[in-house]
């Protein structure tokens, strides 16, 4: 009995003792907390010593930088061939992290801002606005002006536009997207099956009712698949952030002939126009609720999900789509992989009618508001910055691209970079080619040239090339480009010299202010289930869904948000000019 | 029925005191740890409400508490004069009504046949049958639901029909998802209720078959009366947890069109806090809907106490 109850006492000390143990670890990093406060001054001491440390460097000590990468869906260990010989060349070793479970960053970024524990380099993405607000981001100004010549030579006349604003002229990060260079392949304002347009000897449709015959031709004469399902005229996927991609973009594109620039619309004198407002895009809707109203448009649309959209595509049904690449090729290979190209989509320039021009081609300048920066808990920016520089330089962008010279491509008598057939296709078949090869792999988010641009040695940098592109069209698409006497699909498109580049980036990839995304999310939010009202209604209602949109737009602050994205504007382009 | 009252009589209050505590020294010893977990974990996090009294965004997320600008109940009031605040709490209420009421009927109903059942193989697999799906996450269930109930699914094209169950932005689509919620849920709780009736006498039903009374007599005179102090209980903890309607169902379930009708608190503070990184104004709504559930488990309580029903506290 007696020893019980020692025992029993024993227990309980041992728990309450625990439980205090837990007590006091959770003061522990309470109280680094505290000590990170004044990081901030400790970052500029490291910074001072690490000069030395940068000289050493080449002397074969090699630093481990960590770096957090949004957008990585695996897992780096950086031992491939490329990442060898980018850290023989800068003495820097990438240790990368990334978000766990799916692709949200946001979470992962709000831990470590919590917690104050930042990497040294990052690519934050969306969150990136978070981390400059945090005063995480380190400005990079001076370390490029210093140590960064192939950096400001990659983004030539484009550097001013990485400056935050006119009132924070400071450089947080690059541009995870390419500088410049010339769209070989896009896939247009819209979609239709190969079949479809053959139908009609290849003549591109140059308005939506020219459209609409074509699908509704093409439907009247093959009712149904092979394998007996109905025919879908057009499909959309709404049923998530999808409706922004299949409802809300093309409309832009085909009724304003605008650039992606979100929701939003620039007008001439670059003043910001929520994009639904615009006259040309209520006639847009107007025609899909007729569709719709016609069987035309898919009835499910509204409520099948993207996986119901994917089958769909997947099965063939669907004669056009509006929507992008990215979006529907896993559909796409599915019909690839049957050998039915017939039933696979030609990316069309189809416009509302011939007056306006489809933007797909055009250059909107450098992305900026997402990309790769330095945090001020770096344990060596200079290094870090150097690391970075050796990434833009010719020899670091080959390296990336093309991977080692005498392994994975080789330079012909001219002294122009070649890929013997046998590593072309063991590039496009094995899915691993880029982690074990390494080329390609360590390239996204950092800062990358176009494709077709040319290297002193007068080879792209890239390796996609427009012969590349061309051989790797398939008999639809042979058969095409044949018939319409060009080279290249996107001949038929609108050519990028028939635009002028805004001085103000695209405004998707932009880190908002607060108060403004705060506004925008509402507007989106009455948008995109009003559309979609609008749409599945009667034709005879179309007129009074959308004022009423308009008129609750209007009423959670559009006009509002528009003054901002106007002011939002013009900082921009103060930068630049 | 008397038997028991007296009994309950017999248990004197004893009053609180230093000998009272010497003497109950193991049991409250033991019970330490317990209240220890419920100090760390349920009270000490209590501190973050401070966040819905002060402007706590990304930029200000690190700072110190005392740092951080104060705004008194400025989140409050915009949560409360949010465009759709309104239709959310409507959703909410409606939703949790609709699916407690479902809910517990349904789940009695599947106790009480159950029950009834005598054939003992059949019994125990129609209730492991049925109680599997709690075990089945939302995402599947979702995915499941879609298929059958969506526009063109395997119902409508079963019946050749246009019910538009998933696409009716009416009151209609808070039905679906009851009905969907009732699917998965209904086996298990219908486990409390058929051990209830376990626990009931079988003296008296013995007694009353004597007497001459038939099943539906019996259920309804012993059955449902024995296990009403139960049903009362789960009642009154449903209804404290009456706003907390699960935000992963309603986002899965939902579509562009019925986005009205499927708005609710825990979703709505979700998007406008985290999702716009106004983590005082998420802080504000999290913290309504706890207060409120606070308030309306005591009513229920102090409701049940006046029917003349056991309460809970």
């Amino acid at each position: 009995m007696k020893s019980k109850k020692i025992c029993a006492l024993l227990l309980a000390v041992t728990m309450v003792a625990g439980t205090l143990a837990g007590c006091g670890g959770g003061d522990a990093p309470a109280a680094d907390t505290g000590s990170t406060t004044t990081t901030d001054d400790g970052a500029a001491d490291d910074g001072a010593a690490a000069t030395d440390d940068g000289g050493s460097a080449a002397s074969g000590e090699v630093i481990e930088l960590t770096f957090f990468n949004a957008d990585a869906n695996q897992d780096d260990p950086w031992t491939d061939p490329v990442a060898e010989a980018i850290t023989a060349a800068t003495g820097v070793k990438l240790k990368t992290t990334r978000p766990v479970g799916g692709n949200d960053e946001s979470e992962a970024v709000a831990l470590m801002i919590a917690e104050q524990n930042y990497p040294d380099i990052i690519f934050a993405k969306g969150s990136a606005g978070n981390m400059i607000d945090a005063g995480a981001m380190m400005d990079m100004t001076d370390l490029i002006e210093q140590y960064g010549p192939n950096i400001k030579k990659l983004y030539g006349d484009e550097f001013e536009k990485l400056k935050q604003s006119a009132d924070d002229p400071s450089i947080y990060q690059l541009s995870a997207y390419n500088v410049g260079g010339t769209k070989f392949k896009d896939a247009g304002n819209l979609q239709v099956q190969w079949a479809a347009l053959k139908a009609k000897d290849y003549k591109i449709p140059q308005s939506l009712e020219e459209l609409e015959t074509m699908i509704k031709d093409y439907i009247a004469e093959h009712p149904t698949t092979d394998e007996g399902l109905d025919m879908i005229g057009i499909s959309l996927s709404t049923s998530d952030w999808h409706w922004l991609i299949t409802l809300g973009n093309p409309a832009g594109f085909i009724a304003d002939g605008a650039p992606d620039n979100g929701q939003w619309i620039v007008t001439s004198d670059n003043k910001g126009m929520y994009k639904f407002r615009s006259d040309k895009e209520r006639e847009y809707f107007k025609w899909l609720c007729r569709m719709y109203n016609e069987g035309i448009l898919d009835p499910e649309f509204a409520t099948q999900t993207h996986e119901d959209y994917i089958a769909k595509i997947a099965s063939g049904r669907v004669v056009a789509l509006f929507d992008k690449d990215w979006d529907y090729q896993d559909g796409e290979k599915v019909l690839k992989a049957d050998g039915k190209y017939e039933l696979t989509y030609a990316g069309l320039p189809t416009c509302i009618d011939e007056n306006t021009k489809c933007p797909s081609l055009m250059y909107q300048g450098l992305t900026t508001g997402t990309g790769v920066g330095i945090t001020t808990s770096c344990k060596d920016p200079v290094a870090a910055i150097k690391f970075i520089d050796f990434l833009c330089s010719d020899e670091g962008q080959v390296l990336n691209k093309w991977g080692i010279e005498g392994v994975n491509y080789f330079i012909d008598d001219e002294g122009h970079r070649y890929r013997t057939e046998e590593e072309i296709k063991y590039s496009q078949e094995d899915a691993d080619y880029s982690k074990k090869t390494g080329v390609g792999f360590h390239n996204y988010p950092f800062p990358s040239y176009g494709d077709g641009i040319l290297d002193p040695t007068g080879s792209t940098y890239t390796t996609t090339s427009k012969d590349a592109v061309i051989n790797e069209y398939n008999v639809e698409e042979k058969a095409a480009v044949e018939a319409w006497g060009v080279e290249l699909i996107v001949d038929m498109f609108p050519q990028p010299d028939e635009f002028e580049t805004p001085d103000y980036s695209p405004l998707w990839a932009y880190a908002m202010p607060l108060e403004f995304s705060e506004i925008v999310d509402k507007l989106d939010e009455v948008a995109w289930s009003a559309l979609i009202k609008c749409v599945t209604g009667t034709e005879a209602e179309f007129d009074a869904n959308y004022d009423a949109m308009i008129a609750e737009l209007e009423a959670t602050g559009m006009s509002e948000a528009e003054e901002m994205m106007t002011a939002i504007i013009a900082e921009k382009v103060a930068i630049v000019q | 029925m008397s038997v028991k009252k007296r009994q309950k009589e017999k248990v004197i209050k004893q009053k609180f005191s230093m000998q009272l505590m010497w003497k109950q020294r193991y049991l409250l010893l033991m019970s330490v740890p317990f209240l220890i977990w419920l100090i760390i974990f349920k009270y000490i996090p209590l501190w973050g409400w401070t966040m819905a009294f002060q402007d706590v965004r990304p930029k200000t997320l690190a700072q110190p508490f005392w740092q951080r600008p104060f705004v008194g109940v400025s989140n409050f009031i915009k949560a409360f004069q949010d465009r759709i605040f309104g239709q959310v709490m409507l959703n909410t209420v409606g939703l949790s009504i609709l699916g407690i009421t479902v809910g517990t009927i349904m789940a009695i109903l599947f106790a009480l046949m159950l029950n009834e059942i005598r054939f003992v193989k059949f019994k125990k697999i129609t209730q492991t049958i049925s109680y599997l799906p709690h075990f089945v996450s939302w995402v599947v269930i979702a995915s499941i639901a879609k298929m059958v109930l969506n526009d063109g699914g395997m119902l409508d094209t079963a019946l050749h029909t246009k019910l538009g169950l998933m696409s009716t932005n009416t009151p209609l689509f808070w039905f679906t998802v009851v009905l969907i919620n009732t699917w998965k849920e209904v086996g298990w709780d219908a486990i409390v209720y058929l051990s209830a009736m376990a626990g009931i006498d079988s003296g008296l039903y013995e007694a009353a078959k004597v007497d001459g009374a038939n099943r539906l007599q019996r259920i309804w005179h012993i059955t449902l009366p024995g296990i009403k102090p139960t049903v009362v209980v789960l009642l009154i903890m449903s209804i404290g947890g009456a706003l907390n309607v699960g935000m992963e169902r309603q986002m899965l379930l939902s579509n562009g069109i019925v986005q009205d009708h499927a708005m609710v608190l825990s979703w709505f503070s979700y998007v406008r806090g985290i999702g716009n990184s106004n983590y005082g104004l998420g802080t504000a709504i999290g913290m309504f809907q706890s207060l409120v559930g606070i308030a309306l488990l005591f009513i229920a309580n102090k409701v049940a106490g006046l029917l003349g029903e056991s309460r809970l506290i």
